[in-house]
Formats: structure tokens, C-alpha cells, sequence
């Protein structure tokens, strides 16, 4: 989708998206010759097709944090472990490397590796818990 | 005043390079499979998840290093053939790590992720809707553990198929050109007649349809060691294409694939010879050339 500013017959720039309210993103664009703006306004299910093709709609071109499609199911699994995993840390090193992880799986990922963590009494995670998860798996 | 096609690029949300951007990711991370074998069928519960995991099981038991991509994420089931339901994500050197059975053959599933009997859920700002998206959004999952698993160096990465004709040309679409089909029938017209659509269906691709394997294919009596008929007539419609093999249906193979485990391991049983004749014919379209490379092209 492209927004043309009529009067000026310019190709609009996108400048800001604030962050979804019940279902709706708002996408504010602006003319660069004339300085206008507008807002645009999605309905819920204009927001969820979008996202559903994993792109995210921000002013640096998808370079912004994304949410895990599955966060109904992780906030219950996640939830029944709670009091077991207080306490884990991690270390920066294991933390980043979560990225390598596709980035709708990480919470799922995260809970995981913290359960096997927690079963074994490790108190933080680190390559060497990441190393031992890998060899338990056949990885 | 200008027109769509006037205006380059959209106004800065990238949406249509990051669609390009992930496609060009799952190029990369499969650069090191040297074939993409689907199985599929368009008609549900005639075994196509089974099979998938057996024939894994035969190539691994011919050396050769096998994948599976569980590609039915409402109805995952290769986590519990490869008796890995437990199994979980962990970084790798370039994407996750692919969990692998005590066989050695690497399984993604999301049967592995969210245990049962949690139905897979996606996240939704529109409820009551999920018709209009749900597809969509199961295609980018798809998408996103193509390009975020390290596969490695694979010779054959298999993906097991969810039923549904239009879906199993979908596939096509999404695996890309490179992408062989092997397509799964059973002795029944009513499953044959789904099955003549897939094979029209994947006739209007570029991909190549190996054959199909005639699954079910009669009963395996353990009392007398006789193969009766399953299905009562013969069936009429014919299939355009080779028959890979029969398999029979074996009480014993469906109680070892509930446990997650492999054909391999249990030799005596009478579907492992079919399985392994099958494997037999996959071997030729191991090529020299990766997935992603031109030389495939």
C-alpha cells in the first residue's frame, strides 16, 4: 500500500507507528514537500492480516520487536513452571544467543531451556547449560 | 497525478523486501540440503506422517544424513514418531539446533513445542476471524522455521504434508521448483479420487511428482503371516503416475510408531522391506547440486 499527497502529487514517507490499541495500528504518514500528515488507522482484521505474514509495519522498515504468535499457549506453560524458575539468570552471552532462535519460537525456546536448567540445578544459564541441552537432544 | 506503479518503494515499512528478505533466508539456510522431498497426499489418515518417518528411518539406515520438517502444525505428530515430544529448541551455530532421535534423524515439529493435547494457537487481535488469516499465518510459521533452523548438511530434508489438495500445491509454491513430491494413497477410490486431484493440482507446478506409494495395502494377519484385504473392491481410479511401492497395514508398525520407534530397529516387521524399497528409488534424486543452487534451477 503507498499514500500519494494530492495536492503536492508526492509519494507520502512513513514517520511513526504507535503501537496496536485493542487490534488497531496506528500508521502516521507524511507528505515531504508539504510537511501534512495523516494517520492511518487499521481495524483489527486489517492489523492481523498484516502481521500474520511475520512483517512488521514501523518507520524503520521491520526493524522493531515483533510479539510471538503463540503467547496464549507460552503464558500458560509458562506459568505453571513460575515459581520453579525464580532465581535463573542469564548470562549475556546464552541471552543473545537466543537469536539465532526463529524469533516466534524464542518464548517457547526460553521457557524450555529454563525448565531443562531448573530440572538439572543449574542457578544460571550459560553456554555450557546450552551445550549440555544440545548433546541431551542429539544435537 | 501519479499512479501506483509511478511511486518506488512504500513509504518506508518495507513490507514487500521483508516478504523478499525472509525468502532469500531460507535460500541460505537450506544451501547445504541436497534434496527436498514432500510428502503428501491431499487425503487425510491414509499415513503419510508414518511413512515419512520410515522412509527417514531407511535412508538413515543407508548413511544418509535426514531431516524431517513437520509442515502439519495444527496436527503435528512427527514429535511423538520421532519420540521426541520433549524435545526443545536450543541455539545453534546458524539458526536453532534441530533436535534429533535416537536414531539420528533431526525432527521439527511443533508437536514438540506445545505438548498435547494443547491445540496449536496463534495469537490474535481479531477474534472470531481466524478464517481469514489463520493460513496465512501458518505458511510465515513455515516460512520462519525454514529459514531459522541450522538444517546443516543434509542429503534429504522431508517434509511431511498436511492433507488438502490446494494446500499441497501451496506447498509446491512454497518449497520452490527444487521441491520433490511423493504422494500417499491407499487401496480406496475415495482416497484415490483426493489423491487424482493433488496429482492435477501439482501437474499446473514446476515440481517433479516421484510417484505415490500405495499405503494400507492390505492387512498383515501376525496369527497365519498372510497379507489380506484390507478394502473390500478393487480400486477403479487409476493414478497417473509410478507406484513407488506397497506397504501393508501392520498393527505392530502403528503400536512402534505411538512408542517413537523405528522400523530400523524392529527388521522383522513386514512393512520394513516395502519401506526400504521405496528409499531405494528416493536415493537417484539425491543430486550433487543444493536446493538453493542455480545448477537446480
Amino acid at each position: 500500500m503507498k499514500f500519494l499527497c494530492v495536492s503536492c502529487d508526492e509519494a507520502m514517507k512513513l514517520i511513526r507507528t504507535d503501537p496496536p490499541e485493542r487490534g488497531s495500528l496506528t500508521v502516521v504518514y507524511q507528505c515531504p514537500k508539504c510537511a501534512s500528515e495523516f494517520a492511518m488507522l487499521t481495524n483489527p482484521y486489517e492489523t492481523q492480516v498484516v502481521g500474520s505474514l511475520g512483517v512488521k509495519v514501523d518507520a524503520n522498515g521491520g526493524a522493531g520487536e515483533s510479539k510471538c504468535p503463540f503467547t496464549g499457549v507460552v503464558q500458560e506453560l509458562g506459568a505453571g513452571a513460575a515459581g520453579e524458575l525464580d532465581g535463573l539468570s542469564w548470562t549475556p552471552e546464552a541471552s543473545s544467543s537466543l537469536l539465532n532462535i526463529p524469533e516466534f519460537a524464542r518464548p517457547m525456546a526460553k521457557t524450555g531451556i529454563e525448565k531443562f536448567a531448573t530440572e538439572r540445578g543449574f542457578a544460571q544459564i550459560d553456554e555450557q547449560v546450552l551445550a549440555e541441552a544440545r548433546s541431551f537432544f542429539g544435537m | 497525478m501519479k499512479g501506483y506503479h509511478d511511486i518506488a518503494g512504500d513509504g518506508g515499512s518495507a513490507i514487500l523486501e521483508q516478504v523478499e528478505a525472509q525468502q532469500a533466508r531460507i535460500a541460505q539456510s537450506l544451501s547445504g540440503v541436497r534434496s527436498l522431498v514432500a510428502v503428501g497426499s491431499g487425503k487425510g489418515g491414509v499415513g503419510k506422517s508414518t511413512l515419512t518417518m520410515q522412509l527417514a528411518c531407511a535412508l538413515r539406515a543407508r548413511g544418509q544424513a535426514v531431516s524431517i520438517l513437520d509442515a502439519d502444525l495444527n496436527g503435528p505428530s512427527q514429535a511423538r514418531l520421532g519420540g521426541l515430544r520433549d524435545g526443545l529448541l536450543v541455539p545453534g551455530v546458524a539458526g536453532a539446533a534441530v533436535p534429533r532421535t535416537q536414531g539420528g534423524i533431526g525432527v521439527v515439529s511443533m508437536g514438540a513445542l506445545v505438548p498435547e493435547p494443547r491445540a496449536v494457537e496463534f495469537e490474535s487481535v481479531a477474534d472470531g476471524s481466524s478464517h481469514t488469516w489463520w493460513a496465512t499465518r501458518e505458511f510465515t510459521t513455515l516460512r520462519e522455521l525454514l529459514a531459522g533452523m541450522d538444517w546443516g548438511e543434509l542429503d534429504y530434508l522431508l517434509v511431511d504434508l498436511p492433507p488438502g489438495v490446494e494446500r499441497t500445491a501451496q506447498y509446491a509454491e512454497l518449497l520452490g521448483p527444487a521441491a520433490v513430491f511423493v504422494l500417499v494413497a491407499i487401496p480406496s477410490d475415495l482416497a484415490r479420487g483426493v489423491v487424482a486431484r493433488s496429482v492435477d493440482a501439482l501437474d499446473k507446478t514446476p515440481n517433479r511428482v516421484l510417484g505415490y506409494v500405495q499405503n494400507m495395502d492390505g492387512y498383515y494377519c501376525s496369527d497365519c503371516g498372510q497379507v489380506k484385504p484390507l478394502f473390500p473392491t478393487q480400486a477403479e481410479v487409476e493414478l497417473s503416475l509410478p507406484c513407488l511401492g506397497r506397504v501393508p497395514f501392520d498393527p505392530e508398525l502403528a503400536a512402534l510408531c505411538d512408542r517413537g520407534g523405528s522400523l530400523s530397529d524392529s527388521p522383522a516387521l513386514p512393512s520394513w522391506q516395502p519401506i526400504q524399497h521405496i528409499a531405494e528409488q528416493l536415493l537417484p534424486t539425491c543430486s550433487e547440486a543444493r536446493v538453493g543452487s542455480e545448477e537446480r534451477t
